[in-house]
């Protein structure tokens, strides 16, 4: 008994034992927790901040933008901020009072912001407030970087001599307000937009990271040599947008604008087989002589087209079956009253009379257009409007740009459906489209019926290789019958001949196109009684036979005398076909062999280096009479048998002689001479501020006026 | 008709269940602020540890309630060939097993991998308490020590064979189940003599050490009776010690230099801050920056930016001090000891011999790993690559744990059933 009572014991013993050790260790534990927490907790707080590692990103460089011809349309610069630890160890007293002046000065000079003795009692008080991030600049260019580089302590070296220095980067756009909104941006508080938004992926690339330490308040220093992930930089981008083209859409539709004091306008060119958009301009007015890009109206703006929707109207018919080219319309003398007291009109008083349904287009009959359509579709509207649905034009292209509105054409059962919708949809009010959408139908007519989605890109490249190839997408390969196709395109053949789009008879190539002239609706007033607006527009293509491009000119709010698409829109139309005409050579006839081409002539040049110039020359065995040295600019003449250049510039450091000069070869001049432009006005140089032959200085402005 | 309404879940030690979900789904939330990616902020994201923790979580679930279904007899049934297995396993992955940072104790299936290691914890816990369970067994005899001894030493040897030394050393803490089953106290006692001459001989010269042994066995005999035994006694154990201080010097020497350097990190021996020394120096940085209420959930920036290294498996502790600062830890601790003084009733409580000693295996088990994890986060022990038990990111540690725990509850559950 007594030894299983003892037996008993021992292993209670044991139990408590086991007991006893988990408790001591819990304490143990929680004792030590509690020491190193809360006794030692701002020991290791502060040996944490003071070891404090972190990683950081370091950015990958952003893709380029080219355009078609290989023009740079966005591409980043590094800009850098500069900053010093004035107390960094080899620092020492004597090395910085030393130097002190020397080192305000060279800051001045190329900082001249601050004098140079704010520069010197700037850098003592940093100095003495022991300041390890004292700012010297932001936003600095890298050659001014490297020049800051060989300042007295600075060039020290990188640690050393305590300049720290801090790379950024900062997105630039070459040709500026050119094509700004389709170029787009991808800014962190901002929706995506055009390009940059669309491809963000593709051209931000990857992020790197790398191990940081910090060594003062905000300031780490890398702790391995190489990066723990090296950033992998953006694809670049290759848009559609040829640069010289969307140059001239551009400074046609600005003209236009400027002289019809227009709100604002929209222009593309679109390729008529693949459907890249080879241009596409949206000008905002700002002031009386300034448009800049702020909103990408042709894909996100729909406006009631007007009379450019007819074009749709009459092929619904058509591919009916219904009506044709000769049937015998009566435009009821200019003036149709339809439900409501509401009265439709022809723009011409009086009307037409009794014509074809060919001239109700070619003259953009209103109460014609209507008539064809409500004869056929008054007892039947849906049907009507299911036609136009086949056409896709109810549809968004679905484009890579972020932003496009959708198309709206509403059907008999929206609650807005009334006695008037018909007929004035047949005429291009009570529905919205965008001018991409609207030209889109047009090329798609233009394309015998194959409607392509309009293209942005062509290509994407990794450092000069292809990656990735658009091609062109096929949204519907057939809308309607090759019948409606021919008659619709002898239709707007007609318009240019013998119609409304009078601006494109002269053109010595053939357009087929179709004016519009649109009221704006103004929110609750309706379309207004006095203060009407117009929405003037000419969509079309050419050559009309064989069509290679289409156009669309949108002009909002002409305020001057005319309001018509012929007249408003067409200049534009014209400069923009014009200008792809004669840089097309498959355009064009071939020409006559001629053999006079064979003997020299004295080529055309503006301006260049002497030493180019005289390369030329003796290539093609010209006499020269240059001024100046061999790398001088020149502005260059023609005479019989030769050059004469006269100075433009002699050096880099000073003011050229730009009078008379482009302005793409001014820029390019004062651009490599560091002088910020500024531009007024467009053609040629005309007066500049800074005289020519003084010293150009750091920072140095000019503006130069263009006419 | 009674038992099969009150269905699987009757008797259930449900402290037991609450305290195990409590650490899981705390485990969870750690790996996921340890190992955050912003890119990835779904914590139930597969592509991240925090999502497939996920599925180690659910899977361990129903393992739980697949051993909750089965009979309580089957466990001490199935003991020596489940064992049998896992020492099969064991070798197999010798041959098969895919080498990881100089360990071979992997099977990988694709993204997953198998840790049979792992799984021996288990199946050695349930043969120990199958043999000593026999009717006739006593720890006093000399058989049943070797055959306790074999059983233990058989898995060790293997998984040391495998390079996973910290694991392998898990298996001493059965050496607290023996004890409990009669085991003389001498042998813990020499235990611990054994460790503190292990850390003596490597601070203190040998010959040094030998000589002070010796002067103060010479000093216990003085106050001893003088008889022959006790010197004798005596006398063998000095020689043995001597010998141990002889072999330690050997084993240190032939150690490889990975495990010196954090033997001599943690005996101050050595302080390089950025080698050896560094997992703790960031994990006590980790933990001491954190305070007394921590940073914040997903703040702790020493243990966002890979710092700390195995911050999901080992250092796992140091996401909750840092980010949960002492209140953090005081409760994961708290409820460990809560667990594990349960753990202990629930062993004392049980009819069946069986449960009983398996019970204390679960406790040692647990205990071992517990003191060993905290114990290096916050500098108390050396580094030895073991998990926090239920908290460590990981698929076969998880499942082990949860088996291991939840035979126990089932054979807890069951205990009333037994010898009726």
């Amino acid at each position: 008994m007594k030894e299983t009572k003892d037996i008993k014991k021992d292993f209670l013993w044991r139990i408590y034992l086991m007991y006893f050790f988990i408790v001591l260790f819990g304490i143990a534990v929680l004792f030590k927790a509690g020491t190193i927490q809360i006794a030692e907790g701002d020991y290791w707080k502060a040996k944490h901040d003071r070891e404090q590692v972190k990683k950081v990103s370091i950015n990958a460089s952003r893709g380029n933008i080219f355009s078609a011809d290989g023009s740079l349309l966005a591409t980043s610069v590094p800009i850098f901020e500069l900053r010093m630890d004035l107390i960094s160890d080899p620092i020492t007293d004597k090395l910085f009072y030393e130097n002190l002046d020397s080192l305000a000065l060279c800051l001045s000079q190329t900082f001249p912001n601050r004098s140079k003795s704010t520069w010197k009692t700037q850098l003592k008080k940093a100095r003495k407030n022991k300041d390890r991030y004292f700012l010297i600049a932001r936003k600095v260019d890298y050659p001014t970087l490297k020049k800051v580089r060989t300042f007295p302590i600075f060039k020290l070296g990188k640690y050393k001599g305590g300049l720290l220095v801090q790379q950024q980067s900062r997105r630039e756009l070459p040709f500026k307000n050119m094509a700004m909104r389709t170029i787009g941006y991808d800014r962190v508080s901002n929706k995506p937009l055009g390009l940059e938004g669309a491809m963000n992926k593709e051209l931000a690339g990857v992020k790197g990271k790398r191990l940081v330490q910090k060594i003062a308040n905000g300031v780490f220093r890398p702790v391995n040599q190489d990066n723990e992930i090296e950033p992998q930089d953006g694809n670049d981008i290759v848009a559609t947008i040829d640069a010289n083209i969307q140059d001239v859409a551009h400074h046609a539709l600005e003209k236009q604008l400027i002289k019809e004091k227009a709100h604002h306008g929209c222009a593309i060119l679109m390729e008529v087989k693949t459907g890249a958009i080879r241009a596409m301009v949206n000008l905002t007015r700002l002031d009386s002589i300034t448009y800049a890009e702020t909103f990408n109206y042709a894909i996100g703006e729909g406006v009631e087209p007007g009379s450019t929707f007819k074009l749709a109207s009459i092929m619904a018919a058509m591919e009916d079956g219904y009506t044709d080219l000769d049937e015998i319309v009566d435009t009821e003398g200019g003036k149709k009253a339809l439900a409501g007291g509401y009265v439709l009109k022809d723009s011409h008083d009086g009307g037409y009379g009794k014509i074809s349904v060919k001239q109700v287009f070619e003259k953009s009959s209103n109460v014609g257009t209507a008539n064809i359509v409500l004869k056929y579709y008054k007892k039947q509207p849906q049907k009507f409007i299911d036609r136009l649905y086949s056409f896709g034009i109810n549809k968004p292209l679905g484009i890579i740009l972020p932003g496009e509105h959708n198309p709206y054409i509403k059907d008999v059962k929206s609650k807005f459906w009334s006695a008037l919708s018909l007929p004035l949809m047949s005429i291009g009010y009570e529905e919205k489209l965008t001018a991409l959408q609207i030209l889109n139908f047009y090329n798609t007519v233009a394309n015998n019926g194959k409607m392509m989605q309009p293209q942005f890109i062509s290509e994407v490249q990794s450092k000069g290789q292809k990656v990735k190839t658009f091609e062109p997408v096929v949204l519907n390969p057939s809308i309607c019958s090759q019948s409606t196709i021919d008659k619709a395109r002898e239709m707007m053949e007609g318009v240019v001949k013998e119609g409304t789009a009078t601006y494109l008879r002269t053109a010595p190539y053939q357009i087929a196109a179709k004016t519009g002239t649109a009221q704006i609706a103004q929110g609750k007033t309706g379309y207004g009684s006095t203060n009407k607006k117009y929405l003037a527009s000419l969509c079309g293509y050419f050559p009309a036979k064989d069509p290679l491009y289409s156009i669309i000119v949108m002009i909002y709010d002409p305020s001057r005398a005319s309001i018509y698409g012929n007249e408003v829109a067409g200049p534009v139309f014209r400069e923009i076909a014009d200008k792809v005409y004669s840089n097309n050579k498959s355009i064009h006839k071939p020409l006559q062999k001629d053999t006079s081409a064979l003997l020299v002539h004295v080529p055309i040049i503006k301006c260049g280096k002497k030493e180019d110039i005289q390369k030329i020359a003796q290539e093609l065995s010209l006499k020269t009479a240059l001024e100046g040295n061999q790398k001088s600019y020149l502005r260059v003449k023609q005479e019989n048998d030769g050059f004469v250049g006269t100075t433009i510039i002699l050096n880099d450091s000073e003011v050229p002689k730009l009078i008379g000069l482009g302005l793409r070869d001014a820029l390019s001049i004062l651009e490599n001479q560091k002088i910020t432009v500024k531009v007024i006005g467009r053609g040629t140089v005309r007066k500049q501020s800074l005289t020519a032959g003084t010293k150009v200085t750091q920072g140095a402005v000019i503006t130069i006026e263009l006419s | 008709m009674r038992k099969s309404q009150q269905g699987i879940f009757k008797n259930i030690d449900w402290l037991m269940v609450i305290i195990y979900l409590l650490l899981v789904t705390m485990g969870w939330i750690n790996i996921y602020a340890s190992v955050f990616n912003e890119d990835h902020y779904l914590i139930t994201d597969l592509t991240q540890k925090y999502g497939k923790q996920m599925i180690w979580i659910g899977t361990s679930l129903l393992l739980a309630l697949i051993i909750l279904v089965i009979d309580g007899n089957f466990y001490a049934a199935v003991s020596w060939p489940l064992w049998i297995l896992v020492l099969l396993s064991l070798i197999a992955v010798l041959f098969f097993g895919t080498e990881v940072s100089g360990s071979k104790s992997w099977f990988r299936f694709g993204e997953f991998g198998i840790q049979p290691a792992e799984f021996a914890k288990f199946a050695t816990a349930m043969v120990l308490a199958k043999y000593l369970s026999q009717l006739n067994i006593k720890m006093t005899e000399v058989k049943t020590k070797i055959i306790s001894s074999i059983i233990i030493a058989l898995p060790i040897g293997l998984i040391l064979l495998e390079n996973e030394t910290g694991v392998a050393l898990v298996f001493f803490a059965f050496i607290l189940v023996l004890y409990r089953e009669g085991l003389s106290g001498n042998f813990l006692l020499l235990g611990v003599v054994a460790i503190v001459l292990f850390i003596l001989a490597l601070l203190i010269n040998k010959t040094i050490l030998i000589i002070a042994l010796a002067i103060i066995s010479a000093i216990l005999f003085l106050f001893m009776r003088k008889t022959s035994q006790n010197f004798i006694l005596l006398f063998s154990l000095f020689v043995l010690s001597s010998a141990i201080i002889y072999s330690v010097d050997y084993a240190y020497n032939h150690l490889q230099s990975h495990q010196k350097k954090r033997i001599d990190v943690f005996l101050g021996k050595e302080s390089d801050i950025k080698k050896a020394g560094y997992n703790v120096n960031q994990s006590l940085i980790a933990i001491g920056s954190g305070g007394l209420t921590g940073k914040g959930f997903l703040n702790g920036t020493q243990t966002k930016y890979d710092f700390v290294p195995e911050q999901s498996t080992d250092f796992i502790f140091c996401t909750v001090g840092e980010e949960w600062g002492f209140a953090g830890t005081a409760v994961v601790i708290i409820l460990f000891l809560i667990l594990l003084l349960r753990i202990l009733f629930i062993a004392e409580r049980q009819r069946s011999s069986f449960s009983r000693i398996y019970a204390y295996g679960v406790a040692s088990i647990l205990f071992f790993h517990l003191s060993v994890n905290v114990g290096m986060t916050i500098g108390l022990a050396p580094v030895i690559g073991i998990p926090l038990p239920f908290f460590s990111y990981g698929g076969s540690s998880l499942w082990s744990f949860t088996i291991l725990l939840f035979i126990l509850i089932k054979l807890d559950a069951y205990r009333l059933e037994i010898l009726r």
